[in-house]
């Protein structure tokens, strides 16, 4: 290819600035959020295994027992009476910074006398002044990150400790690690007498293998030796739902992206139809003018991927905050909450934009290539060549929504439930073009009535179709990404309000503090105190609740032991048993209850039995019936109190909820339970509304960095909008000077400008509904389905395809102002004289 | 006495490079142990019990701790033959160290200022192989500690542990890495109260000074297991148990300390003091026991004292006497003592030789032969022989 090719192709792109700019824009927004995401997912991922590699260190195994942990006498026996080494007691948790709400501090407390061969947390100890002694012997001495001051204080409940710095953990992965004596630990933790782990080295091969089986057979129930590179595992892929969610959205950013990259290169091509048949005359062949375009599209690309790649760290940088906050939230505990910058990510989403933009060029360049030599390609040709090609349209488009609605029909798996979600959008955005051309038909009544300019204005969309289609069904796939997403939040968190709701339908809650750090949550109510709720007049029922993780298939899930008021069972919703066959088994203690997503992924039903590991071995409990429940992604299950003593050694009870008697006032009640469990034993003591409400929060921040993603996905439409009407118009300038030539007023030309943007944009509003409602019931019905286990009612807010629509107009006005301005300052004989 | 005086500034020392030892792996060789010795206290004596005037001891009361005191230890060394005449050698010694004087607030089982510091050695003579174990452990869930009744010291699952009432017959019970020892000592002799009556006085000072009884000579028998073998064996053994808050002498760089059991059936207990300036210290002495267990202390300038050659340690580089030859011209005592194996260096966080020794030599016109521990601190690698 000559020189004197490229400088006739990029000529182009350098001539109109405004297009080159917001082309790359698009390409750079959509990279962006891929790389953004991406970066964020890996973080996530990375700080979780730097906080699980700090836990385990070198350890093969590990001895665990249930919310209660391992008893510190077992470490005694193994080293006393087995000799056991290299082995070492752990006690983590995590607690809350006193001084800094939300940031929740992980405890690791080690006996350094067996610490060598497992963990090196101190190896940047190295030469510093730790003060060893002190560790030891000194209940506020720890082992602080650099980041943190002198001492800091962490609170437990009421209680609030305050450590002094013994010496400095250095380096980013220790961040948020507080490392103190293994006394110290179980002090700021309240777990005397118990450890959370014993860690131990067991040879690899045979040997190892007839120790473990030797160690197993001397277990109890209820301690079980693991290995931790397993277990970590289980619980990182807690959270891949999620992080797959996450990246299919930002796939969907990426995709109006590439829409957009089509639209500016099929726009660039159209425009120079004259300059490519002029150059097919002078003798470059068609695959120079295919590669040249695509070259030039390559760079538009590079271009848009470097600014997307800067745009992504930037982003990603705000929204790892976001993803490891929905983590801690929902799933587990990251102390860590740096940014990682994953080189990979970074290939990723470079790759991506190249990939994309050379995909969406791909038409455009051979369009280009098959203009025909001398004759430009002239317009009216290309136009009826695309009027000629839109039933094509309409049966590709049928084509591709078959696939996707086959494709969601007949697979399982959630990969395949996004792939069918891209080829209906993809379907939807074939169909766009030949809409468009029939919403100008439907509108030429309409517009005859409304004079000429309105007249014009319609039919130019139609007329213009090689380039208005493209637009159209660009900012329709944008806007509609944003409609699917806003109204499966809506509808996810319309549920969700009447499930906690019906389930929260006591009218006081009691806890100890701890509970609501969301560190210790073993911390129990103390019998006393229950026995005050139990014999305090006014009160006509009390539910208690004692929530612990057992162990299925290596996945931990939430075992709940209640003893619940008769209106507590009315909050739970079966959506499979009789609520009046259900609850009587249940109340055995020898049945459970299991919640949906736990049903829906073990294809569990009413009859089934489940195996679970008790402390007593294992035993299988027949499921009495299955609760409508989102309280748990990987599923929960409910048995009654009397079983769970039966089977697991825990006596205690976590919280309890009260019911009051008929016509007590709540106010005084509430009082009247402070002063009474006061002296016992501080409690928290909430309303419904109060944990109602605290939940739902819960749940709009874990659907913030949806929005988050939902508004660049609006932020690429309008860009969208905003480069191709842009573009569109810019074009016209001449056709503009011809009708003020003729004696149209600025004014009007204005209107007519306005007009048909304001036609296109509402357009793809429009249409973005019905596709967005598709997206929307594909993301309840199959995506959440598949992901979480849960079934969702579909909820639409009208407001909220109000709102899509007037954005899209409104965007679509915006566009137009600055061709309408340059148009009025511009004098018509001036512009005509172009080109 | 003070044989192992120095001992006490040294633990904490070693105390303190072991511990960031075990929290540094890659830590380099110890060096700034001053720096490490001061992070741990290592001078401060205010606080303490201190032995600054004789006191009756009283057992078996006095088999157990003193927690009072800084440092204090149950050091028992031994010589062992099977039935085809295979010979071994062994240590177990049990430090217990006071982080502080006091107890600390306990707010968890896991808390305490009592440290324990093992050290296990056993000589393979035929093999002429040295194995040597370390280990720390806190004293405290049972992990580790000393109680006087029943008679039991123990860190993990090393231990030497007595009857109800008394510390013998002994039991001794140590194993790692393949080596383990199984072995019951029964005390023939009384007890010996080192120095003035059980006070061993180290300087002018008053309270540097340790409590020291020994027994020095414990007919022995029980099992030796190594790679995978079990020996049956018999031999006789040595228990040193000290306690003290003591200072390192300024003036004072290192020692030799022999236990020897004669054929004559006496045992000859002597340190010498090396001073920084190559002389002996004069607060070096020593005893010596006759058959009956009769006793009489050996001031440091009744015994003459000569290294023999010089063994260089190939992994360390330090350098200690080969053998030596040591007089007592008042007793027409002349004995050499040697090594049954050259290499006995213990290599752990506190660096020093250790081992088995052969006594031969003249009690008068008698040919008399013997067995012993011999101790030698670490030479500078630039020290003078002497």
């Amino acid at each position: 290819m000559t020189p004197l090719l490229w400088r006739a192709l990029l000529r182009h792109p350098l001539q109109h600035p405004w297009q080159l700019g917001l082309a790359i824009l698009g390409i750079a927004l959509g990279v962006a959020v891929v790389v953004a995401v991406d970066l964020a997912n890996a973080s996530a991922r990375r700080s979780f295994a730097l906080a699980m590699e700090r836990i385990s260190g070198q350890a093969t195994h590990r001895l665990t027992g249930n919310a209660q942990g391992v008893p510190e006498a077992w470490y005694v026996q193994w080293r006393l009476e087995r000799g056991l080494r290299p082995s070492a007691p752990v006690v983590t948790g995590y607690l809350p910074n006193a001084e800094q709400p939300g940031q929740l501090l992980q405890i690791l407390g080690i006996d350094p006398f067996a610490e060598s061969p497992f963990r090196n947390p101190a190896a940047d100890l190295t030469g510093s002044d730790f003060d060893l002694r002190a560790l030891l012997l000194d209940a506020q001495a720890a082992l602080l990150p650099e980041a943190l001051g002198e001492r800091v204080t962490l609170k437990r409940g009421e209680q609030r400790f305050t450590l002094k710095r013994a010496g400095t953990l250095r380096g980013p992965e220790l961040d948020g690690l507080i490392i103190t004596d293994i006394s110290t630990a179980q002090t700021l933790l309240g777990i005397a007498g118990r450890l959370s782990h014993i860690d131990l080295i067991l040879p690899e091969g045979s040997a190892g293998e007839r120790k473990l089986a030797e160690l197993r057979a001397g277990l109890p129930p209820g301690l079980r030796l693991e290995r931790p590179d397993e277990r970590n595992q289980a619980i990182a892929d807690l959270s891949a739902s999620f992080s797959l969610n996450l990246t299919a959205m930002s796939l969907l950013a990426l995709i109006v992206g590439i829409f957009l990259i089509y639209n500016a290169i099929t726009f660039s091509v159209v425009q120079r139809r004259m300059l490519l048949g002029l150059l097919r005359a002078l003798g470059v062949s068609r695959r120079e003018l295919f590669l040249g375009v695509l070259g030039e599209a390559l760079l538009l690309g590079l271009a848009g991927t470097l600014l997307g790649g800067l745009m992504g760290l930037w982003l990603g940088s705000g929204l790892v905050h976001l993803v490891t906050r929905t983590i801690n939230d929902l799933y587990y505990v990251l102390s860590v909450r740096e940014f990682f910058i994953d080189p990979w990510s970074l290939a990723k989403g470079a790759a991506l934009g190249v990939l994309a933009t050379l995909a969406a060029a791909w038409l455009p360049a051979r369009e280009a290539a098959d203009a025909p030599p001398g004759a430009a390609l002239s317009r009216a040709h290309l136009e009826s060549r695309w009027r000629a090609s839109l039933p094509r349209f309409l049966l590709a488009g049928l084509a591709l929504l078959t696939a996707g609605g086959l494709t969601l029909t007949f697979s399982q798996s959630l990969a395949a439930g996004f792939a069918g979600l891209f080829l209906l959008i993809l379907g939807c955005a074939l169909w766009t073009p030949p809409i468009v051309v029939g919403l100008v038909r439907l509108n030429q009544p309409l517009t005859a009535r409304l004079g000429l300019l309105a007249r014009m204005a319609n039919r130019d969309v139609a007329r213009h179709l090689s380039r208005t289609g493209v637009a159209v069904a660009a900012l329709m796939v944008a806007f509609s990404a944003t409609v699917g997403v806003g109204v499966m939040v809506d509808s996810f968190r319309g549920g969700v309000a009447i499930w906690i709701n019906d389930l929260l339908n006591a009218d006081l809650y009691i806890a100890p503090p701890s509970m609501e750090d969301g560190g210790n949550r073993s911390e129990a109510l103390t019998p006393a105190a229950l026995t005050v709720l139990r014999n305090m007049p006014g009160i006509a029922g009390v539910s208690t609740y004692r929530g612990t993780r057992i162990d299925l298939d290596g996945r931990p899930i939430t075992l709940i032991a209640v003893d619940l008021a008769p209106a507590s069972q009315a909050g739970y919703r079966l959506i499979d048993g009789n609520a009046a066959a259900a609850w009587p088994t249940f109340q055995t203690g020898e049945a459970i209850l299991v919640s949906e997503p736990l049903a829906y992924r073990r294809g569990l039903a009413v009859g089934d039995r489940l195996e679970l590991p008790t402390d007593q071995g294992s035993r299988r409990f027949p499921i009495a019936g299955v609760f409508l429940d989102y309280g748990s992604e990987h599923g929960r299950i409910l048995l009654h109190r009397t079983g769970y003593e039966r089977y697991w050694r825990d006596p205690a009870t976590g919280s309890a909820a009260v019911f009051a008697a008929p016509g007590k006032n709540l106010a005084v009640l509430r009082e009247r339970l402070q002063e009474r469990l006061g002296p016992i034993q501080p409690l928290l003591i909430r309303s419904n509304r109060d944990i109602q409400t605290r939940t739902l929060e819960i749940f709009d921040r874990t659907f913030t960095i949806t929005q988050v993603l939902r508004v660049l996905a609006i932020l690429v439409a309008v860009v969208g909008v905003l480069s191709a009407l842009l573009a569109l118009q810019l074009e016209r300038a001449r056709e503009f000077a011809a009708l003020r030539a003729m004696g149209m007023t600025a004014g009007e030309i204005g209107g007519l400008v306005s007009l048909q943007t304001g036609f296109m944009g509402a357009a793809a509003g429009l249409l973005a509904i019905p596709t967005g409602l598709l997206l929307a019931s594909v993301l309840i019905f199959v995506i959440n389905r598949r992901a979480f286990g849960w079934s969702l009612p579909l909820e639409v807010n009208p407001l909220l395809l109000l709102e899509t629509v007037a954005l899209a107009i409104f965007a679509a006005l915006l566009a137009g102002v600055y061709p309408i301005w340059r148009m009025a300052r511009t004098r018509p004989a001036e512009a005509l004289r172009m080109e | 006495m003070n044989k192992r005086l120095r001992w006490g500034g040294l633990l904490v020392l070693g105390l303190g490079v072991a511990l960031i030892f075990l929290m540094i792996r890659t830590s380099p060789q110890p060096a700034a142990e001053v720096t490490v010795g001061a992070a741990l206290g290592g001078d401060d004596h205010v606080d303490y019990q201190r032995a600054d005037r004789p006191r009756s001891f009283h057992f078996p009361a006095d088999h157990g701790p003193h927690p009072g005191f800084r440092n204090e230890w149950w050091y028992v060394t031994g010589n062992l033959i099977d039935a085809t005449g295979r010979q071994f050698g062994y240590q177990l010694t049990l430090f217990r160290i006071a982080l502080s004087p006091h107890f600390p607030v306990a707010d968890s089982a896991w808390r305490t200022n009592q440290v324990y510091m093992g050290h296990f050695a056993l000589t393979d003579v035929r093999g002429e192989k040295h194995h040597s174990f370390e280990r720390f452990s806190r004293g405290a869930v049972g992990l580790a500690g000393a109680q006087a009744a029943p008679f039991r010291v123990w860190l993990e699952d090393w231990a030497l542990s007595g009857t109800e009432t008394d510390a013998f017959p002994l039991r001794l019970q140590a194993g790692e890495g393949g080596v383990a020892l199984d072995l019951t000592l029964q005390a023939n002799k009384p007890v010996v109260l080192q120095g003035d009556r059980g006070l061993s006085q180290k300087s002018a000072e008053a309270g540097n000074a340790s409590y020291y009884y020994s027994h020095t000579r414990l007919p022995t028998q029980g099992t030796v297991r190594l790679d995978g073998q079990t020996f049956t064996v018999q031999g006789s053994s040595w228990l040193d148990r000290e306690w003290s808050t003591s200072a390192l002498g300024p003036e004072q760089s290192g020692w030799d300390w022999f236990a020897l059991q004669l054929d004559d059936g006496r045992d000859l207990m002597f340190y010498r003091l090396r001073r920084k300036d190559g002389g002996m210290d004069a607060f070096s002495k020593g005893v010596l026991v006759d058959a009956e267990g009769q006793m009489r202390v050996l001031r440091w300038n009744e015994v003459d004292l000569q290294p023999l050659g010089e063994w260089i340690s190939s992994k360390t580089g330090d350098r200690y006497p080969a053998a030596w030859r040591l007089r007592l011209p008042g007793e027409a005592l002349d004995l050499t003592v040697t090594p049954k194996v050259a290499d006995q260096e213990m290599r752990l966080t506190v660096r020093y030789w250790e081992g088995a020794v052969a006594v031969s030599g003249h009690a008068g016109p008698r040919e008399i032969r013997g067995q012993g521990y011999l101790e030698m601190t670490r030479y500078a690698p630039s020290a003078p022989l002497r």
